[in-house]
């Protein structure tokens, strides 16, 4: 017992020592205007800016760029869902992050509970290379709060190899004999949606009868899922792991990338359409900054960056013509504009409906 | 030991045992208090608590679903520490006695993992067992098998990574108790006659058994709540009460029945606990 | 004759078991080396495209991933300092003096050890959100060091159950002071058990995910930028920064080892 704790006590001195060491050098070299020791405050002062955004969805490289051309220390943090966003922005200090980057109905809601500032239209100089579709929309009518970064619908993957079928809608994926083949988005709003869809229902469905029917139907998925991923669904698509997806067209246009076996099929009932957008919370601790970033973001070039490296339907349309004929020809990059129209938007709903879709949620993926 | 103590002033007291008490009092009895505060709370439509008193949160408890859930998180549970505590005893008896020479070197060798971040200790399984991982892979080469098994994405994947994860915690208190065994008595039992199994359940086991104990607890409790084993591993389809809760304090924007569902988890553990010093447990043998 | 036989099959068969079991503790440590070596460019990381050793040399260059490393030796410094020096002083008073509401603060000491972290991590992220307390390195250390101190109270005082309190009566006769007498005579015999809870605190903070998860605002630590290269599959670079901490330890106690082997010889 003697001996173990001689050793225990050795040990911890010598890393001690040695992570000193080891770390002591490298602090005295970036100083302490490091963004990432000092939390909330630290990229405060001159030249920070605090990213919120999702998951594989800004190129490191694009930010990076950003960070030489301006001097600006950019601090990313990603998330998976919008909800899981709002969540955490909700329980940090106002202003903790900078730029959010929620969905359209996300949006409305930040708007609606006063979590996001106007932005300063004077800076936006790059506004003009949106495609006007894509601006003004009903969740923020004169893009007064947001401007739109990338959309997508929320697509079928099929890995025709091992799926031989025509799978042509949302309902295709309730057959039995897809037993644990799934990789789903995990996300119950777009989920559920799905199977609200697959009914010919709305994704935003108030009525408790149709949500018992929702119900019910969603969880006939329950053995078809194997996996759920909000992520990078596209792993699981590309490892075999899943032969059929229900993930974002981003994601099943870098998986074709890797396996050409794999296809986008655009359900027949319409699909979950969403358009992210960039957002400043109230309160931010450097405003300016953002604002350079978002019309940094709008920029041509950068804009044609992001889809090099990820495939969404990217509403800048000066950065469309620089893309050309490998973007506009890729219906899993560019979704055809009538997916789009016969698509659907998530809603905000009123907590005691989105409660009652969480209990469906738990109910599925136990 | 001298039974001599100090008599007790209040200032070398408030200086040694103040700093703690404050930190705990702080840190531990405020937050916990509040979690319990919160769990009889509601939310508005913004999804902000609300100081509303409510009992909603503990009936939505009772929903089938989440007794399921529980049900499935406590055979997660069990399966691992069984499987660890199988393995395990063997194993800390073979190094701490058989290989007694070597014993220091062998322990070290359980902890080294540990030095190895979890997370992704985890996500190498996933690599390992994925439908074109290595094992799959190797079983593919070999011609045992022809389109690749499903190792993942399922309770058993959860078992396995919640026990291999917190084997150490089994394999350590085990280690302890077997290497204090008073070797005398294993002699004279063997001496009499008695053969390799009455030695063990006569003799080894009973001197080891506040091992066996502490190590059950230390991995049960802990696999109720790693929920990122069960994402990494079960893929979301074997979710533990610490799924439950992480989801409410996250895309379920609801605190209050996420407080809720910790308490049920403090609760449970409390029993546990009692259920262990019921059994002779040490509580100090669980921290060191 | 024929028992030693036996005796020799069965520690052969003893030694096979061991190893599996190590096979079982090491194989995706395995798998994390190997895949820092791998050539491959595309997310997620997983097919093998050739040897290289580039990930290391790229590793430097990815400022995020070094920053989180860095904060978590940090954190986990300063966790250890902070929790040792509470923790020590805490279990000798605990130890010395009999006082009003001590079993109230055993009963606290408890509650970190045993309850999920998940409950600890939702239980301070609470109190965190409702004063305000700006989440960052600020709230990762108090995270810390709270799940950090019970483990080296216990440690000390395992240390204390077998001290002998006259030798210190006896320094204090001498007209010794109370915190001389601490620090001459007291701390030495405990160093070992502060050195065990410290090393215990140590590696509890530099591989905690759950508690740091809720607690850590924008700051990532190592273990949550693992999180986060989850999400898109785990890039070589993290498997090679993987690689070098498990190789730095392996020789820290290679080291630590042989350096106690060659000090027991020279007592002999």
């Amino acid at each position: 017992m003697k001996k173990k704790q001689m050793i225990g006590a050795l040990l911890a001195l010598s890393v001690l020592l040695g992570s000193m060491t080891a770390c002591g050098g490298k602090i005295s070299t970036t100083g302490g205007g490091s963004a990432s020791t000092g939390g909330t405050s630290a990229a405060a002062g001159k030249g920070g800016l605090n990213l919120y955004v999702w998951t594989e969805y800004v190129p490191d490289s694009v930010i990076q760029n950003f960070e030489k051309q301006t001097g600006i220390q950019v601090n990313v943090s990603t998330y998976s869902t919008n909800e899981d966003m709002l969540a955490k922005v909700k329980s940090e200090s106002e202003g903790a992050f900078d730029i959010v980057q929620p969905s359209d109905y996300m949006v409305e809601q930040m708007i609606k509970q006063g979590m996001l500032q106007k932005l300063d239209q004077s800076k936006l100089t790059n506004l003009k290379n949106i495609s006007s579709v894509f601006l003004d929309q009903s969740y923020d009518p004169g893009n007064q709060y947001s401007v739109p970064y990338l959309g997508g619908v929320a697509g079928i993957a099929v890995n025709t190899s091992k799926i031989k079928d025509q799978i042509t809608s949302y309902a295709d994926l309730f057959n039995p004999k897809y037993k644990k083949s799934i990789v789903a988005l995990d996300d119950y709003r777009a989920v559920l949606g799905m199977a609200a869809r697959s009914l010919g229902m709305s994704m935003n469905e108030t009525d408790g009868a149709k949500i018992a029917q929702i119900r019910t139907q969603a969880l006939k998925l329950k053995d078809n899922i194997k996996l759920y991923d909000s992520d990078s669904p596209k792993s699981a698509l590309i490892a075999g792991d899943c032969s059929l997806g229900f993930c974002w067209s981003g994601e099943i246009a870098l998986a074709i990338k890797e396996n050409p076996a794999i296809k986008i099929v655009f359900p027949k009932e319409g699909a979950y359409v969403f358009f992210d957008n960039w957002c400043i919370t109230k309160g931010a601790k450097n405003a300016a900054n953002a604002n350079k970033f978002i019309n940094y973001m709008m920029d041509a070039q950068t804009a044609k960056a992001v889809s090099d490296e990820f495939a969404y339907l990217q509403p800048n349309k000066a950065a469309v013509e620089l893309l050309g004929g490998s973007y506009k020809n890729n219906p899993a990059e560019n979704v055809p504009e009538d997916v789009i129209q016969k698509g659907e938007h998530v809603k905000n709903l009123d907590t005691a409906t989105l409660a009652k879709y969480n209990a469906i949620w738990t109910e599925l993926k136990k | 030991m001298s039974k001599h103590k100090f008599r007790a002033s209040t200032l070398p007291v408030l200086a040694t045992v103040g700093p703690v008490s404050l930190w705990l009092a702080f840190f531990v009895a405020i937050p916990l208090l509040y979690v319990l505060v919160m769990s009889f709370c509601s939310i508005d439509e913004n999804y902000n608590v609300v100081f509303q008193f409510t009992l909603a949160n503990y009936r939505n408890l009772l929903d089938v679903n989440y007794l399921q859930i529980y049900v499935q998180s406590i055979l997660i549970a069990f399966f691992a520490t069984a499987f660890c505590l199988v393995l395990g005893y063997p194993f800390a008896f073979l190094i701490s006695r058989t290989f007694q020479s070597r014993k220091t070197i062998l322990y070290m060798m359980v902890i080294i993992p540990f030095w190895t971040n979890s997370l992704i200790r985890i996500y190498g399984w996933r690599t390992f067992l994925g439908a074109s991982g290595w094992l799959n892979r190797a079983l593919t080469a070999l011609h045992l098998i022809d389109s690749p098994v499903e190792f993942l994405f399922n309770r058993g994947a959860t078992v396995l990574g919640m026990a291999y994860v917190l084997f150490p915690f089994m394999v350590l208190p085990l280690y302890t108790a077997i290497e204090k065994l008073d070797q005398s008595q294993l002699e004279v039992s063997a001496d009499l006659g008695a053969r390799g199994g009455a030695t063990f359940f006569n003799v080894v086991l009973p001197q080891t058994v506040s091992g066996v104990f502490s190590g059950c607890i230390m991995v049960f409790i802990p696999s109720l709540g790693y929920f990122y084993v069960a994402d990494i591993l079960g893929g979301g389809n074997s979710d533990v009460i610490g799924n439950l809760i992480e989801r409410q304090f996250q895309s379920g924007n609801n605190w209050p029945l996420g407080a809720a569902l910790s308490i049920i988890l403090i609760a449970v553990t409390l029993l546990l606990v009692k259920l262990y010093q019921k059994c002779g447990g040490d509580m100090q043998s669980l921290g060191v | 004759m024929r028992r030693k036989k036996s005796e020799r099959l069965r520690r052969r068969a003893g030694a096979v078991y061991c190893g599996l079991i190590y096979a079982f503790l090491f194989l995706p440590i395995v798998v994390i080396v190997v895949n820092s070596f791998n050539a491959t460019e595309s997310k997620p990381y997983l097919s093998w495209k050739g040897f290289t050793f580039d990930w290391y040399g790229r590793l430097l260059q990815n400022a995020a991933l070094l920053d989180s490393f860095r904060n978590t030796l940090l954190l986990a410094a300063v966790s250890t300092i902070l929790s040792t020096i509470i923790g020590t002083i805490a279990a000798v008073g605990m130890f010395k003096y009999r006082f009003r509401g001590k079993s109230v603060i055993d009963a606290l000491l408890y509650i970190p050890v045993v309850i999920p972290e998940i409950v600890l991590g939702i239980a301070l992220l609470t109190l965190f959100a409702t004063v305000n307390i700006p989440r960052g390195m600020l709230s990762l250390v108090l995270a810390h060091v709270t799940f950090c101190i019970p483990f080296v109270i216990f440690n000390v005082r395992a240390r204390l159950d077998g001290y002998d309190q006259s030798i210190e009566e006896a320094s204090m006769d001498l007209g010794v002071g109370r915190l001389k007498t601490f620090f001459h005579i007291t701390l030495p015999v405990l160093a070992p058990g502060i050195g065990g809870g410290a090393l215990l605190a140590f590696t509890l903070s530099i591989d905690d995910v759950i508690v740091s998860y809720f607690t850590n605002g924008q700051t990532k630590t190592f273990p949550l930028k693992v999180m986060e290269s989850i999400k898109s599959g785990v890039a070589p670079d993290v498997n090679a920064l993987s690689t070098l901490i498990l190789v730095f330890t392996v020789l820290l106690v290679v080291l630590t080892q042989s350096g106690l082997i060659r000090r027991l010889r020279r007592k002999r």
